[in-house]
């Protein structure tokens, strides 16, 4: 009696402490960036299908929430609403045409006008604790009508009388039990389902289910019925989806439906019921026979007890299981990028609490930019591999908006969905002639001594240092042009120029200036660092070109916007900040060069995928051998970058031009877009010049470019088309009107 | 000071969007139909050289291989930034709503909304300057003065309110020098 006493205890302990702490064990949900729809908006067609299908949507009457249809470029939507961080979107209905890749004729057919909305976010992906269950709790307000009915008849019809046990169906079991020899039959009450699934293993055993009546009396007496009934729904064991267990009506309701659970029809709630007797053996998608079968054996049962009339019964019978063919989100679709996430979490939170507390992370990544990058990236590898050949290239890549710094979409290698090395954030590699902007950025914010039209020296040199090593710097290509306009040496990428005008104003200087683009790595200062012996991984040379695209302006990284708790409560936020680190004048002499890198130097070879009227700016990069091939771009609206190499370091046929370019241009040429038309900046002025003879001259004559100068560093002189002076004045009065 | 030119400012951000719609959006092939195959690209692919044979420095070379026969297009820049879309427009005056409630924190909310949609407009990083203002962090205002002056080009009206608005939180930070060298910019105009 005393060891009784004493058992009782213990798991009356047990009980409590259990119970209190897994009630509220919830993974934290991470959400893509919400589709903004308005007038205006830039989304084709199939963009739309595709984001309606990542948040859940299904094509349908476009009437119940979470429907839509299409008519040829009209959509008619019907939204479920959401609480976002700022507040909620209610449900609307909407219409809106889709006309030239962009919405038109946005109307809201019902709920309340607006301009502008969002969509609900998709879900894509979780960060669960250990035991890999997933839930979505709700409470027993959120439930559908008839749901609880349909599962006490079903499960446990004398819930509201007994204490925990039901005795008669006890002695039904144990009966049958005796007879068998062995447990063949339940007879439990919820509460004993769920002290189950609280505490105890599987496997059944005639002491197991002691401790099980014996808990489920605590359970009972410690706690209110509605408490139980609320957490045996939110515990429930319904499903498997790969390695992460899907528990609760909540979360299997998302799962199966893709619907919230409160908007789930007589005969959804019908299949989720009848599906506790046996997640797989039921499963709707494997077996949908038998699952059919078992929910209009519910459906029955609820005829029977009186609970619906026979016409209801009969319609619900004969829906079919309306279950999506596939789950609407799946775990770890963006390995790479939720990594991203992670790490910017792990700097405000513990891991226990992003594992447990039911979190809402709402982060920036766009899926539709994702999935072309994916694309890009896979793609253009297999075919500069050709057929016949090992896969040995990898690769990584990382889109960011270019003037929010959010990061849109992250690639850690070609297979994406491979939750391994993160060559995005992982991969710190020699970054090759990406750093020679910086080199001549940091001329140019000189223009009393520095202006794209300055002559440099195409000539090889060396440099003997203290310890008697020498260093002789040489061109690719082997050649030596003697004096160049410093305009061609960086859109040609020629490094004999470049470490002169780096040794010019100082590595030191070109240090310092990477450090306030976002460098936060140490620097080696010998000189080999002005053609790239700097090693950096692809995010931090997305976050230095960010200040670059951006007229000087740096602007963090960001991949979440906002953290909130389960309900919905504002927990962080993480804000678009810049920062001006270099003039935007000197910058907008720089985004020139890297524009015409594209059109006439290394880069152009991006034209073979974009079409001529797309305007963007850019650099390659290459390292000795082809070990890494880099390429750093950006348009008006998105800033790229993609590396491709080797992960065992190996040498490659590739440059940036022929490997890490064509990944880009790709990926571009798929993506609608604004081009890179930089706004002039105060103290800039554009001069037609022959940049060969530094001279002013006129737009007709040859070898004319109109090219950008800080006020005051203009050439002083000008020259006509046949060199003739003459005309000196009036090109004065045009430069002053301009 | 500051909050009545705020409320200027507010005025001139709504004027704004009587101007014209954004600059062109490229928009790539088939984007109405099933995402296109890769035929169009393998047709226009470059050439990679063989991978394994890398005896010669020609094969890696960054440079093109000839200069461009034709003149190549040359770069391009504009003098102006983009007007506001009237999406943002909206946005905007919800943040002008949570501004006047006090809810600083709440109008940038918007605010960061209205600038992905008008990334390229001086005046959403105006308005994000004065919310901030209003949140009491100064130093953010003033970048956010700056960015959205790199984006003034030659509308004087903005440059105006841009520069107006940097004198402001120069001289609530205490800078005066910085703030006499705005203020003259403003006067200038």
């Amino acid at each position: 009696m005393v060891v009784l006493a004493g058992w009782m205890v213990y798991l009356d302990a047990v009980v409590t402490s259990r119970f209190e702490g897994r009630r509220f064990e919830v993974p934290s949900r991470v959400y893509a960036r919400p589709l903004e729809l308005y007038n205006g908006a830039s989304i084709s067609a199939t963009a739309l299908r595709q984001e309606l299908t990542l948040s859940g949507y299904r094509q349908g009457d476009g009437q119940r929430p979470g429907t839509w249809s299409q008519n040829g470029s009209r959509f008619v939507i019907s939204t479920r609403g959401f609480d976002f961080a700022d507040g909620s979107e209610p449900r609307r209905r909407i219409n809106l045409v889709i006309s030239g890749n962009a919405v038109s004729g946005l109307t809201v057919v019902s709920g309340e006008n607006t301009p502008l909305l969002r969509l609900e976010p998709a879900q894509i992906g979780g960060i669960y604790p250990a035991h890999r269950e997933d839930r979505v709790l709700v409470g027993l307000d959120e439930l559908p009508p008839l749901f609880e009915q349909a599962l006490l008849v079903t499960e446990d019809r004398q819930f509201y009388e007994h204490f925990g046990i039901a005795p008669l169906s006890i002695a039904r079991a144990m009966i049958a039990n005796v007879k068998a020899g062995r447990v063949v039959q339940g007879g439990s009450t919820l509460t004993q389902q769920l002290v189950k699934n609280l505490f105890l293993t599987r496997d059944q055993t005639l002491l197991r289910k002691g401790n099980e009546a014996l808990m489920s009396l605590l359970l009972e007496w410690h706690y209110e019925k509605q408490e139980i009934l609320e957490t045996y729904v939110n515990e429930v064991y319904l499903g498997q989806a790969g390695a992460r267990s899907i528990n609760g009506f909540g979360l299997a309701s998302q799962f199966f439906f893709g619907e919230s659970l409160s908007d789930l029809q007589l005969h959804q709630s019908a299949l989720l019921v009848g599906m506790v007797k046996g997640p797989s053996f039921y499963d709707p998608r494997r077996n949908p026979e038998r699952a059919t079968a078992r929910r209009n054996l519910v459906i029955t049962q609820l005829e029977e007890a009186g609970q619906i009339d026979k016409a209801t019964a009969d319609a619900a019978r004969a829906k079919p299981l309306s279950v999506t063919s596939r789950p609407s989100w799946s775990e770890n679709r963006y390995p790479a990028y939720i990594d991203l996430v992670r790490r910017h979490l792990a700097r405000d939170y513990r891991q226990e609490d992003l594992q447990s507390e039911g979190l809402r992370i709402y982060t920036t990544l766009n899926p539709g930019i994702q999935q072309q990058a994916e694309k890009a990236v896979t793609e253009t590898l297999s075919r500069l591999e050709g057929s016949n050949r090992e896969p040995v290239l990898e690769a990584a890549m990382v889109v960011t908006s270019k003037d929010s710094g959010e990061v849109l979409a992250l690639v850690g290698g070609r297979d994406a969905s491979f939750a391994g090395f993160n060559r995005a954030l992982d991969a710190r590699r020699p970054v090759g002639s990406l750093i020679k902007p910086f080199v001549y950025l940091a001329a140019l914010q000189q223009p009393e001594r520095y202006t794209l039209i300055s002559p440099v020296q195409d000539t090889g040199f060396a440099l003997v240092f203290e310890n008697g090593q020498r260093w002789e710097p040489g061109n690719f290509d082997g050649e030596q042009r003697g004096e160049v306009p410093l305009h061609m040496a960086l859109s040609r990428s020629w490094n004999l120029p470049t470490v002169r005008i780096g040794l010019d104003v100082g590595v030191d200087e070109v240090t310092r200036l990477l450090q306030k683009f976002g460098v936060s790595s140490t620097i080696s200062q010998y000189p080999s660092m002005l053609l790239g012996s700097v090693s950096m991984n692809p995010v931090t040379v997305a976050q230095i070109y960010q200040g670059l695209a951006t007229s000087g302006f740096s602007t963090p990284l960001r991949t979440i916007r906002d953290v909130t708790d389960a309900r919905g409560e504002p927990l962080s936020r993480y804000n678009l900040a810049v920062d001006q680190v270099a003039d935007p004048a000197a910058v907008h002499l720089v985004q020139y060069i890297l524009q015409e890198a594209m059109r006439e130097g290394t880069g152009r070879g991006a034209y073979r995928f974009l079409p001529q009227d797309l305007a963007v700016a850019g650099k390659t990069g290459t390292t000795d051998g082809g070990r890494d091939t880099w390429f750093a771009g950006f348009s008006g609206d998105l800033l790229a970058v993609t590396w491709m190499g080797r992960d065992d370091n190996g040498p490659t046929a590739f440059t940036g031009s022929t490997g890490a370019l064509p990944i880009w241009a790709t990926f571009m040429s798929q993506v609608p877009q604004h081009g890179f038309t930089p706004v002039v900046p105060d103290g800039v002025q554009y001069h037609w010049v022959n940049s060969e003879t530094r001279v002013q001259t006129d737009e007709h004559c040859e070898n004319a470019r109109l090219m950008p100068f800080i006020a005051g560093s203009e050439p002083q002189q000008y020259e006509g088309c046949s060199g003739d002076f003459s005309r000196r004045i009036r090109g004065w009065f045009e430069g002053l009107f301009q | 000071m500051i909050s009545t030119r705020i409320r200027t400012l507010a005025v001139a951000a709504v004027l704004l969007t009587l101007g014209g719609c954004a600059s062109g959006v490229y928009a790539p092939p088939g984007g109405n139909q099933q995402p296109t195959s890769s035929e169009r690209q393998t047709e226009s692919a470059p050439q990679p050289p063989e991978a394994g044979a890398r005896s010669d420095r020609e094969r890696l070379s960054e440079q093109p291989q000839t200069e461009p026969e034709k003149p190549a297009i040359q770069p391009g820049y504009r003098d102006q930034g983009d007007d506001l879309s009237p999406a943002a427009v909206s946005l905007i005056q919800q943040a002008d709503q949570l501004l006047a409630q006090g809810n600083a924190g709440g109008a940038i909310t918007q605010l960061e909304r209205a600038q992905r949609i008008s990334p390229r407009s001086a005046a959403v990083y105006f308005k994000l300057s004065e919310a901030y203002v209003e949140s009491g962090n100064l130093g953010a205002a003033e970048q956010f003065v700056l960015k959205g002056l790199s984006l003034s080009g030659s509308d004087t009206r903005l440059q105006r309110s841009g520069w107006n608005l940097l004198a402001d939180v120069r001289r609530a930070r205490g800078n005066v020098a910085g703030a006499d060298q705005a203020q003259s910019r403003a006067d200038q105009l």
